[in-house]
């Protein structure tokens, strides 16, 4: 079995339109004076310069799938039909987690008290879709080995908290990937922490399927 | 003739041909998946042979040996742990099927970690972990090495110098760069060939990942800058899904045709990666196997480079500010963050130096009774991510400078190399392993030479010494040695001949510590600055100073423009306009009204501006709750109209609410002594529910509603029932305000509602977040908003009807 491969720094192209459309920005609608679009690329350059991004990822054969139950080697298991749906033609997954790190968060919880709310929420926005992207590159990094066995991962992931994937899978995704040897915890309601940080699930296709 | 020569040589007269992929082709022989492809080779040695045999046959020049994931870790994987012998054996395999008629390049790939600072492979590890393998090859009899289809810069490193440390075989490392033009790990192709030329590769170039269209830019764009022959191996075309397989669309015609655009170029070595046969590789070898090969344009290059950038040092380019920030000296809230093995100010000064236009970043952790090595390691690691500037490692101490250059993911620049001798001999070789440039700083054992004729003989004798390691005066930046003139009035004047001399006789990049020109005077800023403008009239190249004196940065684009490296003074103005525009953000376009003027500034987020608009229109006799009622509210309303018809987006919307709330705070001690104080429009308790830390809505919520005349009671995010509860017995609000971000704690919420409805308090209760519904908010007995504008409705019309019902009660 393939070890948890940690990424200590990744590094990503802002995403930009992904950004402004998290914040609401409608091509050909909204309407951003210069000197406020100069204020709001200002915030996101300066995100960009506190998110120091972590990530890892771990490739995992699948023992079974039953019904709704993804089952793994170790006897560690994920609950969701969709998911399994997803996957039903993959005999592998690739689990991953990145975190912005605690810096970002200082920096928007000091805003959004009051200090500079505008600032906050383009801080907010940016970091969300950064480490959004960053699973992109996780994706690319993993597409990128596979090449070489003329196999591939899906188009699609997976998050804990949507469809009928419960959140709680979290904590087994949070001890698979051992997130905490990139900063991140997780609390009892499986939140985890520092906020800007996320996991993912993908399936492997089989070669020729 | 070794080995070496020989294929420089054959570079010499023609474009060398590769073979194509091995991949694919072992696939196609039955390699099934999930299989361990270099132990299934030795185990069906007839299937990599042929393959072999085939692309030699089709013209190949040189063969890679199937041991691209040979090494300890990849092996490991399959349970595989005689790595050596493994990889011997793949080299006879390779050597038996082709001979004497095609060169043997061992093959090593990434190990699938990435290397410190990018990852959590330790750098002596990954290079212990390609020795290995490299031994394994050597042993096998290969001709040269290949480092291939490598991502991260530092594991490219790792590879080159294992190969290094062991032979001085030919040694081609070829990076693989997405249709973006950059590795996944954001270095793009410029920068890893300044990287890995100096670093002693002996061909440098791409592979996988695109194909030949993507790599003729890549080439392009790396050979005005290359002093190695470069390497292109792209793919048939890109990857496509056809069906239930993955196919490469280009047929071995389209693919050759490519070869000649590849080869004007400037492509040295050329073969194929994923997708490509036997057939690919004879066509290219019949389209481009005599077309004429480029060679270098350039011996060596004045560059430096990062993981992530490269600044060369053209006689045309504007001079360079190397920021001197990283530096202890004098500094003792930096000295004691390096001593207790804190970096964040030095995390901080990078980027402040890097915003305010440092080309270079001077590194100098040398405090006393410090661990000056493990220090540096740090700082290099912290420094190698968290910003893309080259890095400038200055220490007197020569185990810092060489434990920094190994690990430093680029071309550094080193401060300094003297004629010491100690130095010279020490730090020279280091220099030349690891391809650093240096700062050639014109001082000897036993003499700081006060004129510049002396310092130019120290600056020849330095040199000549360099020369027999390799070095050229493109590698050397010679530094003016600056002397204050507080203790010689003529110490300005021989530092600016030798720089001029130099620049303009010695043909060498220069450098000056500026700022030691003014020791001991006063007024130092101006002298600094006027030596600046002097020094860049000599010729100088750089200066190390600190980029956030605006004077001085301004005096340098200025200069810049007289010495014609700003061409039609674009950056001068550019830089000018940026100026004006902050400026032109205080003062107001046109004459209006006080009123208007408020009113404009809410609608555009005008929050620098807001409190001045409000103290001139209060001094022009407006009355507060006018300026409320009559201009803040209608423009706060006009802000969320523009919300909901989505001309505003939410910083817009924000940065109204946040113009408004300056401009209230203003107005409020005026307006309790206007009116005796203005009665509330309500009590909201705000809360994010127990188990949830997510409360910048919450925050958005409060300043909207606060803006409305709403008294806010903000309980903070991870709040329990009971407390939210105890709030209510106290507060007696008008309504409270429940905010939960995740599906797990959105059920709290249920929870506090009904403990109120049990205590027997009857107040509305509003929900809001990211996964709550209005379906699920009238579900636990609650209304629902979806954002900041519609909660100020929705709270209105709550306590519009909260009252009536009190009051019809």
């Amino acid at each position: 079995m393939a070890p948890v491969l940690f990424f200590e720094s990744i590094s990503i192209p802002v995403p930009r339109k992904n950004i402004y459309r998290r914040l609401g920005f409608v091509k050909g609608v909204t309407d951003i004076p210069a000197a406020q679009q100069e204020e709001i690329e200002r915030y996101i350059g300066h995100a960009s310069s506190l998110i120091h991004l972590k990530g890892a990822g771990l490739r995992l054969p699948i023992t079974e799938i039953k019904d709704a139950r993804i089952i793994l080697p170790d006897g560690a298991e994920f609950e969701s039909l969709q998911l399994a749906k997803l996957l039903a033609n993959c005999n592998e997954i690739v689990l991953m987690g990145t975190t912005a790190g605690r810096e970002i968060m200082n920096a928007i919880e000091a805003d959004a008290t009051g200090a500079n709310v505008t600032r906050a929420i383009v801080l907010d926005a940016a970091a969300s879709e950064i480490v959004d992207a960053s699973l992109d590159w996780i994706m690319d990094y993993f597409n990128q080995s596979l090449r070489r066995e003329n196999r591939r991962l899906l188009g699609k992931r997976y998050s804990a908290g949507y469809g009928d994937l419960f959140l709680e899978t979290q904590k087994a995704m949070h001890h698979l990937l051992q997130l905490d040897r990139i900063g991140i915890e997780i609390t009892e309601s499986s939140i985890l922490i520092p906020e800007k940080s996320v996991t993912a699930i993908t399936g492997i296709k089989a070669q020729g399927s | 003739m070794d080995k070496k020569q020989k294929i420089l040589n054959l570079l010499k007269r023609r474009i060398l041909i590769l073979d194509g992929a091995t991949g694919t082709e072992l696939q196609r022989q039955g390699m099934p998946s999930g299989v361990c492809p270099e132990v299934w080779c030795l185990e069906n040695p007839a299937a990599i042979e042929d393959i072999h045999r085939a692309y030699q046959k089709a013209g190949a020049d040189i063969i890679y040996t199937c041991a691209f994931g040979a090494n300890r870790l990849k092996l490991g994987q399959y349970g595989f742990t005689n790595v050596k012998e493994i990889n011997k054996q793949l080299v006879v395999l390779a050597r038996r099927a082709v001979g004497n008629r095609a060169l043997i390049a061992g093959d090593i790939s990434s190990t699938g970690h990435f290397v410190e600072p990018f990852g959590d492979l330790m750098f002596e590890e990954a290079v212990d972990i390609f020795k290995e393998q490299v031994r394994g090859l050597l042993a096998g009899g290969v001709d040269l090495f290949v480092i291939e289809t490598m991502m991260d810069i530092q594991e490219a490193r790792a590879a080159l110098i294992a190969v290094k440390e062991i032979t001085d075989h030919f040694t081609m490392v070829t990076m693989t760069y997405e249709t973006n033009g950059y590795t996944l790990s954001g270095t793009d192709p410029v920068t890893a060939l300044i990287t890995l030329q100096s670093l002693g590769a002996d061909a440098v170039g791409c592979n996988c990942s695109t194909g030949p269209e993507a790599m003729v830019k890549f080439i392009a764009a790396m050979k005005p800058h290359a002093t190695v022959p470069l390497v292109a191996k792209p793919n048939a075309g890109m990857p496509r899904l056809s069906g239930k397989t993955t196919v490469y669309d280009m047929d071995p015609r389209e693919f050759a045709s490519w070869g000649k655009k590849l080869a004007a170029a400037g492509v040295n070595l050329i073969g194929g990666c994923c997708g490509t046969t036997p057939a690919h590789i004879a066509a290219l070898k019949r389209a481009s196997g005599r077309a004429p090969a480029l060679a270098p344009v350039r011996k060596s290059i004045s560059a430096v480079s990062s993981a992530r950038a490269f600044k060369i040092f053209n006689e045309e380019s504007p001079l360079l500010i190397i920021g001197e920030r990283i530096n202890p000296t004098g500094k003792k809230a930096l000295q004691q963050e390096l001593l207790d093995g804190k970096l964040s100010i030095v995390r901080q000064m990078a980027r402040e130096q890097e915003a305010q236009g440092a080309a270079l970043l001077d590194v100098n952790v040398g405090v006393h009774k410090i661990d000056e090595l493990d220090t540096i390691r740090k700082v290099i690691r912290l420094l190698s991510t968290g910003t893309s500037l080259p890095l400038v490692i200055d220490s007197p101490n020569m185990e810092t400078i060489k434990a920094a250059l190994r690990i430093y993911p680029g071309r550094a620049l080193i401060n300094s190399i003297s004629g010491e001798k100690q130095k010279l001999k020490k730090l020279l070789p280091v220099a030349a392993k690891y391809g650093a440039m240096f700062i050639l700083l014109p001082v000897t054992d036993n003499e700081i030479p006060e004129t510049a004729a002396r310092r130019k003989e120290i600056i020849r004798d330095i040199f000549r010494a360099a020369r027999s390691f390799g070095f050229s005066k493109d590698d050397v930046v010679v530094d003016g040695l600056v002397m204050t003139v507080a203790a010689n009035t003529g110490a300005a004047k021989e530092t600016l001949k030798t720089v001029a001399w130099s620049a303009n006789s010695f043909k060498c990049r220069t450098v000056l510590g500026l700022s030691n020109v003014s020791f001991g005077m006063p007024e130092r800023k101006w002298m600094n600055t006027a030596f600046l403008a002097m020094a860049q009239a000599a010729g100088l190249t750089m200066a190390i100073a600190n980029p956030a004196d605006r004077e001085l940065m301004k005096v340098k684009m200025a200069g810049d423009v007289f010495m014609q490296k700003d061409r039609d003074a674009l950056l001068y103005i550019r830089h000018s306009s940026e100026y004006a525009k902050t400026d032109a953000a205080v003062a107001p376009a046109v004459k209006s009204s006080p009123g208007q003027d408020i009113y404009g500034a809410i609608l555009e987020g005008n929050r620098d501006n807001i409190i001045n608009l409000v103290d001139i229109a209060l001094a022009a006799g407006m009355s507060p709750s006018g300026l409320v009622d009559d201009i803040m509210i209608p423009a706060i309303n006009r802000a969320g109209e523009l919300f909901d018809q989505r001309k505003y987006f939410l910083p817009q919307l924000i940065a109204s609410a946040e113009a408004m709330k300056a401009a209230l705070a203003r107005v409020e001690p005026r307006l309790k002594r206007e009116e005796g104080g203005r009665p509330g429009k309500g009590a909201i308790i705000l809360a994010t529910v127990k188990g949830d830390i997510h409360d910048i809505g919450k925050n958005i919520i409060s300043l909207m509603l606060k803006n409305h005349g709403y008294t806010i009671i903000d309980l903070g995010k991870d709040v329990p029932a009971k407390a939210v509860i105890d709030s209510i017995r106290r507060s007696r609000p008008d309504i409270v305000g429940l905010s939960a971000l995740m599906t797990t704690t959105m059920v709290n919420m249920e929870e506090v509602i009904g403990l109120a409805r049990a205590g027997g308090y009857s107040c509305p209760f509003i929900a809001g977040g990211a996964v709550v519904t209005k379906a699920y908010a009238a579900s636990i007995g609650a209304a629902y908003a979806k954002d900041g504008v519609e909660a100020v409705r929705v709270v209105e019309q709550l306590i519009e009807s909260f009252s009536k019902r009190r009051i019809s009660k």
